[in-house]
């Protein structure tokens, strides 16, 4: 039963001007994409649309299995979107961590190991009790990772995540989004360069002009260069 | 006169301590109603507030206008506009609510409402749509996405309702006119201020003064140290 994504004839206006018009798009289990374009060509847009926190102005995005109640306003519990700069809520990091899970009515004892397992896995521990708008970006990005990564995401939008992160940030993000990987997720990377990061993607896509191609350049390219 | 004046000034002051039965009950009817309002507007403003700020439609700017318009409309208006409505000739006189507390919680709901949907409404506008968003990907539904953005705003939230607060319990204008300024009933702080001063009798004055602007400094500290705790982050 693996989560299947298909995305058809979805189009994206603001006012008058058309910012994509996209035929067919679909994303399987385990795969990975790297989103690529230039700024403002709607890289946020679509990944929003596709996450379901936007509605596009026409057109459908269909996710199986649907695990939505019948009458949730949910979005689909299994796909999450993470912000190019992650917000978190006041708090601590553990409070943060553990959002997701108090909204499923998971009991505390399970909640409490849950969340710190999580914290060891983004290697935030010494931080567990810290506030979190106290966090540096790169340990808000990692938080943002454990805070999806407790909800076992089958798919993942992860909007430049390494934008403004230094190079030892941008390896520890790696490492997390490779073991999400790893582990079955399927994982949508927008950026507009590649980095160590993008490389853990197999396919790539760019869009451009409204419209979104499978990339030229296959990965094994990539690393020759 | 300047006896006098230190004269009353001790005669309030003791009518104070001494828990004067009459004195007390006026502070009671004030809060009784004050806190009643508060209590009633509160969560609709706040709803509405949210809804502003979260919901593009067409012509909500005239409706954020129309709201802050309403802010500035003087009680004595809203006191008269009630008392059209409530007395007995008026469209509402059949429900028999002039010269009652309930009348006077009406007009101090009325008064509130707009303040807090202002308030509340600048209050969400301040939160990042990332908030929202995040709540949702997370897998809140709308309800829990809606308290979510409350809990972040909550110091700004309660900076409202303390300020809606301060608004209702001091104003004098529509308790006087729809409440009637009856004695254990709806006779509150402001209204008997304005009737004791026309008397002549400053010391009930001036112990009832007493008591609002005790109340005004408590609300202003609390309103203060709220700000210091919802700095920047
Ligand atoms: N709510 C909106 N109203 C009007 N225009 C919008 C809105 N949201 C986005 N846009 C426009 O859509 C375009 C695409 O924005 P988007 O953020 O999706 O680009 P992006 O590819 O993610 O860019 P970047 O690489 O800089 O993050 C931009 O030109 C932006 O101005
Ligand atoms: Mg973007």
């Amino acid at each position: 039963m693996g989560l299947e994504l298909t995305a058809s004839n979805i189009v994206k206006r603001f006012g008058e001007r058309e910012l994509f018009s996209i035929e067919q798009l679909q994303v399987q289990e385990g795969e990975s994409l790297h989103l690529s374009g230039d700024n403002g060509v709607g890289k946020t847009t679509l990944m929003k649309i596709l996450a379901g926190l936007d509605k596009p102005c026409a057109g459908r995005i269909n996710v199986t299995p649907n695990m939505k109640g019948r009458w949730s306003t949910s979005l689909h519990p299994k796909v999450i979107y993470l912000h190019q700069t992650p917000y978190v809520f006041s708090g601590s990091v553990k409070d943060n961590i553990a959002y997701g899970l108090k909204l499923k009515g998971i009991s505390r004892g399970q909640i409490k190991r849950t969340v710190q397992s999580a914290l060891e896995w983004a290697r935030l521990e010494e931080f567990a009790d810290h506030a979190a708008h106290s966090l540096s970006g790169g340990e808000k990005q990692r938080l943002a990772l454990a805070r999806a990564w407790v909800l076992t995401p089958g798919l993942l939008f992860l909007d430049e995540p390494t934008a403004n992160l230094d190079k030892q940030s941008v390896d520890s993000v790696t490492e997390l989004v490779r073991k999400m990987v790893d582990g079955g997720a399927a994982v949508m990377i927008s950026s507009h360069q590649t980095n160590p990061l993008t490389e853990v993607c197999q396919r790539s896509l760019l869009l451009a002009d409204g419209k979104v191609s499978e990339s030229q350049f296959p990965k094994e390219m990539l690393f020759d260069a | 006169m300047q006896d006098n004046l230190l004269e009353t000034s001790m005669l309030s002051l003791q009518l104070l301590f001494s828990l004067d039965a009459e004195l007390w009950d006026i502070i009671g009817v004030s809060f009784r109603v004050s806190i009643t309002a508060i209590l009633i507007a509160t969560l609709p403003a706040i709803l509405v507030g949210f809804f502003l700020a979260m919901v593009d439609f067409k012509g909500r700017w005239m409706v954020i206008a129309l709201f802050n318009a309403l802010m500035a409309v003087p009680t004595v208006v809203v006191g008269l506009t009630l008392y059209l409505l409530l007395s007995r000739s008026g469209p509402l006189g059949d429900l028999h609510l002039l010269f009652t507390q309930p009348a006077m919680i009406i007009g101090q709901v009325a008064l509130a409402f707009p303040l807090l949907v202002c308030m509340s409404h600048s209050a969400f506008q301040s939160i990042d749509k990332r908030a929202w968003e995040t709540a949702r990907t997370l897998g809140a539904n709308c309800f829990f996405a809606v308290t979510t953005i409350m809990k972040e705003a909550r110091f700004a939230l309660l900076a409202a309702v303390l300020a809606g607060f301060g608004r209702i319990i001091s104003e004098v204008g529509c308790s006087m006119m729809i409440g009637g300024n009856i004695m254990s009933y709806t006779r509150n702080i402001p209204t008997a201020i304005a009737l004791e001063t026309s008397k002549g009798m400053f010391a009930q004055g001036i112990a009832l003064g007493l008591v609002l602007l005790i109340l005004a400094l408590l609300l202003n500290f609390t309103l203060a140290s709220i700000r210091g705790k919802g700095r920047l982050v």
